[in-house]
């Protein structure tokens, strides 16, 4: 982390979300710093989602606050939020199965370019240029992911992993600043996990990103990130280094159960 | 049936049939966003004849409370059906906060917004009865100026007359029907209601305003109905509060015809059952309602998804 300056870019707060009687979160405080990779595992069930959930305004914590660059997240909706420039893909995909993969890339795209709609409904110049703009900085994302061809069929039609990389594309036409993954590996293999941890490195750097990521893999995560912060039963039990993760007894017990 | 009386009937039809179409479309509009029907759709339909019928002068009778009311204006027609189309859509907003907008706040199940929306339908129509009573309005038959009754497409031994209203009404809903289309495909506006359409938490995590974007396909969807409310009861009258109902009835029909949410369905389901109408003899033409309703059943038996609707595959 030398070559990164150190800023926060999203500090949680002692949140807590109950579902019924069920603890999901319990007051969990961390913070993400600028430019970083931080990894949230934790065995199922952990309330990982959960906090993804939270940091994209889907659901409101019961207690606490989230600090995204001077703001009150949990203030906002979610379209808000996005708009701020937070992004995220989803564990069971969930992408606009009828449109096409060039479509779901463009939706967010519009999101920064305000032409006014009277502009836009009568296709003046400055609308088409705008419109073309848009659809440049689509493909280029699509490019970016892998995903040149076939950009004008159904999303649902795709294989798991090129709709898993769509996604992405999708997540990054957003512009974000902070990018939070959910479990982007599950369901790839092995040389597509490699080149998902590549991928996820170059995304990064280009757009200078922060990214949380949630992913069971673990030697993908050790390899990939450079913090961790482990949930167990909505507890935060470790945070750290990976090798610092790796070697916490709390952690090995979580994982492994008490013998 | 010989030629001529065979264009007629054909044209006719597509005239009637344009105006099922757009006035189907409201309904496809929101059903395609919310999954859900809205009853009061016809309600706004009559809302617009009447607002149309008030904004170009017209005199109200001696029932109700604003008996012999008159406006102290006289708009020209087109100005008066435009705005009687922004006004309706603005009651079909404050519809959507009132009788939509908070079952949805609630997650509550889509069915019950059927049973609000159709207390919202029997609200209004009952206010325009309490207001200005049950009579049947006619509007002036000069509204559209000097034109003809009707114009001869034909010669002067083999007439084919289509009166001038089917045209204007034929028109003006091609041209409904094209901005439709083309603000949905082909401007941000329409893929965002698409990606709504979609999966509206999606949506909003690709940072849309899904709420602006309902109020808009309410507007569009009441503006839609009122321009219908009006182009129907220019042609034939306004029949009393209640016409809207039955005619909200045979928009149903139309887009189950056409396919549920599908916005080509809502158009050829339209198209469709206003020809079919179009050649009831003149003799039978109460069994107008049994020809559409009989066309209805014959397709949900043949094919249940609707004459554009895809074929539902479940997944296992």
């Amino acid at each position: 982390m030398t070559k990164h300056q150190i800023t926060p870019i999203l500090q949680l707060n002692n949140i807590t979300k109950k579902f019924g009687g069920l603890l999901a979160v319990d007051a969990v405080s961390f913070t993400v710093v600028q430019n970083e990779i931080f990894g949230l595992i934790g065995p199922n069930g952990a309330g990982k989602t959960t906090i993804f959930n939270m940091l994209s305004g889907l659901i409101t914590p019961d207690l606490g606050q989230i600090n995204y660059l001077g703001q009150d997240l949990t203030k906002l909706q979610s379209y808000q939020i996005a708009q701020r420039g937070i992004a995220r893909t989803f564990q069971n995909l969930r992408l606009l199965g009828n449109l096409s993969a060039l479509e779901n890339v463009l939706v967010p795209c519009n999101v920064h370019h305000k032409t006014d709609f009277l502009a836009d409904f009568l296709g003046l110049p400055k609308a088409q240029l705008a419109q073309k703009k848009t659809y440049s900085k689509a493909k280029e994302l699509l490019d970016l992911v892998g995903l040149s061809d076939n950009i004008k069929q159904q999303a649902n039609n795709f294989s798991y992993g090129d709709q898993r990389r769509l996604e992405i594309a999708r997540a990054l036409a957003l512009e974000p600043k902070l990018l939070l993954l959910d479990e982007p590996a599950a369901g790839m293999n092995t040389s597509e996990k490699a080149s998902l941890s590549d991928l996820i490195r170059q995304i990064r750097d280009q757009f200078n990103l922060t990214i949380i990521l949630i992913e069971h893999h673990i030697p993908l995560v050790m390899s990939l990130c450079e913090r961790i912060a482990v949930l167990d039963f909505g507890k935060l039990i470790s945070l750290g280094e990976p090798e610092q993760v790796k070697n916490d007894p709390l952690v090995i017990e979580a994982y492994l159960g008490n013998e | 049936m010989d030629f001529s009386l065979f264009l007629q009937n054909f044209l006719n039809g597509l005239s009637i049939g344009s105006v099922y179409a757009i006035f189907a479309l409201g309904y496809t509009l929101v059903f395609s966003i919310l999954g859900i029907i809205n009853f009061a759709h016809g309600a706004i339909f009559t809302l617009g004849a009447y607002f149309t019928y008030a904004l170009a002068g017209g005199k109200f009778g001696f029932n109700g409370i604003l008996a012999n009311a008159q406006l102290p204006f006289q708009l020209p027609f087109v100005m008066a059906l435009l705005l009687s189309s922004v006004l309706s859509g603005l009651v079909t907003v404050l519809l959507e906060r009132l009788a939509f907008k908070p079952l949805r706040a609630r997650n509550a199940d889509p069915l019950l917004t059927l049973v609000s929306s159709l207390g919202a339908a029997l609200v209004i129509v009952n206010l325009i009865q309490y207001l200005v009573g049950a009579e049947i309005y006619t509007f002036p038959a000069n509204i559209y100026g000097n034109l003809p009754e009707a114009i001869n497409f034909g010669t002067a031994t083999k007439p084919i007359n289509i009166r001038t209203v089917q045209i204007i009404v034929f028109g003006v809903s091609v041209i409904i029907v094209t901005c439709l289309t083309y603000l949905i495909n082909y401007t941000k506006v329409g893929k965002a209601l698409q990606a709504i359409a979609e999966d509206t938490t999606t949506a909003s995590l690709l940072g849309i305003n899904s709420e602006r974007l309902i109020m808009i396909t309410f507007f569009i969807s009441g503006f839609l109905a009122g321009i219908s409310g009006t182009l129907v009861s220019s042609s034939v009258s306004i029949a009393g509060p209640y016409f809207g109902i039955s005619f909200g009835l045979k928009g149903l029909a139309v887009i189950v015809l056409g396919g549920l949410g599908n916005i080509p369905g809502a158009i050829g389901g339209g198209l469709l059952i206003g020809l079919a109408e179009a050649f009831v003899p003149s003799d039978y033409s109460g069994y107008k309602d049994a020809i559409s309703f009989g066309l209805l059943f014959i397709m949900l038996l043949v094919r249940p998804q609707g004459l554009f609707g895809k074929k539902l595959i479940q997944k296992v």
